[in-house]
């Protein structure tokens, strides 16, 4: 057997999920709080927090101007369609919204959560039909299309349900992880825990905004989410969002190698383990994967500090994308971490049996799941 | 004219020897660079003043040396020579480019490779028997010091294991041409085609097979071919190059130039026995490569491999295949070259060939996307991939052959298609995946690692993006050396038939 230079390799360690319940119910950080870390989780935050303006911005534009549009040629330009930026687009000089639609897809097919409920109710039902003879009135295609499948245009309108509160979700995250870098600029975030700390009190404040989207068809508006449907940040759209994207994911080819046929897929969904904290940075810039193009995305934002830093590790610019990915990890982590410590049953330091015993319980079910994560990136 | 593409390398290797005091780092590589340069402009220029047209040997110079001996320096180039100088200068010159990092003696070690790339051109410029054979066996000492002095682990065991192998091949081959000597009873060591009226048909089928015998150690076929795996594997990537891409053509040459030159009527009559030496070289050769767990040695048995086509070819005799014998001489030349630079990239970078613990080395940002992108254009080059040299190659062989000897051509292509099988295996266990370069103990933890393989650099590339050109180059157009060599090669092909038929009592 030949013998590798131990400096071509590293494996990180995996703490088991009685170390993470822990480190979760004393209160403290998943990931290692080193200056490094601050710098990468940070940046790379502050980075996604661009992106995801952009993101928002156009998936709220989506869902708003481009509802029921048959062929939706534009989707991606927010309304700008002059030459120059029709060029840049077909250059590749662009955000990958398309990164934005798979999450929301991510988020549609998992389904958990109120939204999801709600997209299954009566209620949403008798909405939909309401906007359907509004739309189908005037357009002539969607006439014909409607009683031939009845049930196309409404999974269409539970797509721009999706797409909009994703947009919404986003905006709050933009805001904040643009927040978390001008005070950490500022000297008032620094160390990981300030970064949970401050994450962990932005999803709070935004806990119990409320979740709606109306759209415009022949000068009124019709409610798709409408108030009395009581969708909130936090529980409809924070929740499933995280469950969607940072732990089930979806098998992309060119990041996982399976044989479905051979149920190497789980058929129950609810197993499933591909999403954000459980992905391999490494195949990071394969052709068309997602990993690729939302870090393609944030290199463009890329903070100089970050950037430096990254220069002077290993291949430099030449695998600044896998790094990229690799602080996204961490960072997505410390999201977790604060959505964890926002979400006990109970105050931590509650001395209550019972209230303890429901913690417990809630920072096991936390730590299995994350026992099998990327942890190997926490130290 | 010729003289000068022996005598640039000779100069250049003297000049480095008696340089002054101690060359500055880096100094030596440069002259051999620029030396290599003149001799490949050279190779040009007798390329323009080369009339493909004509099939006989041209430029002729000649000098008596020792008469009395009947060696004399004589020098010619025709279609098939012509190609393998050029192949000469345009290999040496990729191996001088990629050695860098040579840390010990590079003085000696640009001289040799120097020495060696005159000798080549000796050897394949010779048209004096024993001229050819002093340029032959000169070679031969360079080659084992390169290995023994610059090679890895076991350099000792595998130069001296070829130093022995070769040896013999040149006794044999010397014993063959004194013997030619000796029973014609006369010391015309010219090129001139033996008949049945100079030499006895059994005296020519002894002579042949010593010379079938010693050629066949330097190609090598089966079961000859011991040697060349250790050769390749303990070897660095500048001398395999050299190595595979040019010398073993010194064995293919010397079978079609003395074996099939010399004597066509043996040839004759041996030829169907020789069809399946080829095929069953082939086959072995492909099916070793399938069992190697090594890069450099599955490359090395494919070499095996891809040399018995040329045998095919030779016994087929037919026009067709003898153009793609020089084709497949050409082609395995540059392909080859090719694979070994760039496994030697992969050493470089990974420190390890096995390819149980390679995977993955196609990711595009931690991998080597590059290298491996060439290697999987060189690997289907190899396997005969339309579009590229080694198809035109194997084609206008298998054509070629196909008439004559129907049995022994299906078996070589049933070889061909085993090459897909190796290489893909290659291709796949070590560029396809997710990157790694260990071995795959524990799933989950293998999962997990991080592997912080150097970048290779452009310069690095290079060498082998140039032969990758050349590959496709050829592949897409095959008539420039289709033009340069047609003439000679179907005039090597009518020989056989008309030695048989003179003997027969004329050409009716």
């Amino acid at each position: 057997m030949p013998i590798i230079p131990a400096e071509l390799v590293r494996s990180g360690g995996m703490p088991s999920a009685e170390a993470l319940e822990a480190r979760l119910l004393a209160g403290e950080t998943l990931l290692a709080d080193t200056p490094v870390h601050l710098i990468e989780v940070v940046d790379v935050l502050e980075s996604y927090g661009e992106v995801l303006d952009a993101y928002s911005i156009n998936l709220i534009y989506q869902a708003e101007r481009q509802f029921l549009l048959p062929f939706p040629i534009f989707k991606y330009f927010d309304g700008d369609t002059n030459p120059a930026r029709i060029w840049r687009h077909l250059n590749h000089d662009r955000i990958n919204f398309e990164y934005a639609e798979y999450c929301m897809k991510a988020m549609l097919w998992h389904g958990t959560g109120g939204l999801d409920a709600y997209l299954d109710s009566p209620a949403f039902a008798a909405g939909c039909a309401a906007i359907i003879r509004r739309k189908t009135r005037r357009d002539p295609m969607l006439a014909v299309l409607h009683p031939l499948f009845p049930g196309f245009l409404i999974e269409l309108i539970r797509t721009a349900a999706t797409t909009h509160a994703l947009g919404q979700f986003w905006r709050v995250m933009s805001d904040l992880f643009l927040d978390l870098a001008r005070s950490e600029a500022e000297g008032r975030v620094t160390s990981i825990e300030a970064v949970v700390e401050f994450i962990k009190d932005g999803l709070v404040a935004a806990a119990a905004n409320p979740i709606t989207y109306a759209v415009e068809v022949d000068g009124e508006r019709l409610w798709v989410l409408p108030p009395e449907a009581g969708l909130t940040f936090l529980v409809d759209v924070a929740v499933p969002y995280v469950e969607a994207v940072f732990l089930r994911g979806t098998p992309f080819l060119g990041t996982v190698s399976f044989n479905a046929q051979a149920q190497q897929i789980s058929p129950d969904q609810a197993k499933f383990a591909y999403g954000a904290l459980y992905a391999d940075p490494l195949p990071t810039m394969g052709a068309g994967i997602p990993p690729s193009l939302l870090m393609q995305d944030m290199y463009r934002h890329l903070p100089e500090r970050l950037h430096g830093l990254y220069r002077e590790r290993s291949r430099g610019e030449g695998d600044v994308r896998v790094k990229i990915c690799m602080s996204f990890q961490k960072s997505m982590f410390c999201v977790t971490n604060a959505a964890i410590r926002g979400t006990f049953p109970a105050a931590l330091a509650s001395q209550d049996p019972a209230e303890q015993a429901a913690n417990r319980a809630y920072a096991a079910a936390w730590a299995g799941r994350l026992a099998a994560a990327r942890t190997d990136c926490l130290d | 004219m010729l003289s000068l593409l022996v005598l640039i390398p000779f100069a250049g290797a003297l000049l480095l020897a008696f340089w002054p005091g101690r060359p500055a780092e880096g100094r030596m590589r440069k002259v051999t660079l620029v030396v290599l340069g003149l001799q490949l402009l050279w190779s040009l220029v007798v390329l323009l003043r080369f009339d493909p047209a004509s099939s006989g040997l041209q430029l002729q110079e000649a000098r008596p040396w020792v008469a009395s001996l009947g060696l004399s320096y004589s020098l010619g180039v025709d279609g098939l020579s012509m190609p393998l100088v050029l192949i000469n200068a345009v290999l040496t010159l990729v191996s001088a480019i990629c050695t860098r990092d040579i840390s010990q003696r590079p003085r000696v070690y640009f001289a040799l490779l120097l020495v060696i790339s005159g000798a080549v051109n000796g050897a394949f410029l010779a048209t004096n028997l024993l001229l050819f054979f002093l340029f032959y066996e000169l070679e031969l000492i360079p080659l084992w010091a390169l290995i023994s002095i610059w090679g890895g682990v076991n350099k000792a065991y595998a130069a001296t294991k070829f130093l022995i192998f070769t040896a013999v091949s040149g006794m044999l081959i010397l014993g063959a041409f004194l013997g030619l000597a000796l029973l014609s009873g006369s010391v015309d060591f010219s090129l001139t085609p033996v008949t049945g009226e100079r030499l006895a048909i059994g005296s020519q089928l002894v002579l042949l097979v010593a010379l079938l015998v010693g050629f066949g150690i330097k190609v090598p076929l089966f079961p000859f071919h011991n040697w060349l795996p250790d050769a390749h594997t303990q070897a660095s990537t500048p001398v395999s190059v050299l190595l595979a891409g040019v010398l073993l053509k010194l064995g293919t040459y010397g079978l079609l130039r003395f074996g099939l030159g010399l004597f066509p009527e043996a040839w004759a009559l041996l030829a169907p026995g020789l069809a399946i030496w080829a095929a069953v070289s082939v086959l072995f050769g492909s099916l070793a490569a399938i069992a190697q767990k090594d890069m450099k040695r599955m490359v090395a048995y494919s070499s095996v491999g891809h040399m018995g086509y040329i045998l095919l070819a030779a016994a087929a005799a037919t026009p067709v295949s003898m153009l793609g014998a020089v084709f497949q001489m050409v082609s395995h030349g540059l392909i080859s070259a090719l694979l070994f630079l760039l496994v030697g990239i992969v050493y470089r970078k990974t420190g390890t060939r096995d390819l149980t613990v390679l995977h993955g080395l196609l990711n595009p940002e931690k991998g080597l996307p590059l290298t491996g992108s060439l290697m999987i254009l060189g690997v289907m080059a190899s396997a005969g991939m339309p579009g590229m040299a080694g198809f035109i190659s194997e084609f206008q062989v298998f054509r070629g052959s196909i008439g004559a000897y129907p049995l022994a051509t299906l078996m070589c292509m049933v070889g061909s298609g085993l090459t897909a099988v190796y290489f893909l295996l290659l291709v796949n266990r070590a560029f396809f995946g997710r990157l790694a370069i260990t071995p795959a103990v524990d799933p989950v933890a293998h999962g997990r690692l991080d592997v912080r393989l150097a970048p290779v650099a452009w310069r690095e590339t290079i060498p082998a993006m140039g032969l990758a050109i050349g590959v496709v180059a050829i592949g897409l157009l095959p008539a420039g050396l289709g033009q340069l060599s047609e003439a000679a090669t179907t005039a090597m092909a009518r020989l056989p038939a008309l030695a048989t038929a003179l003997n027969a009592g004329g050409l009716g």
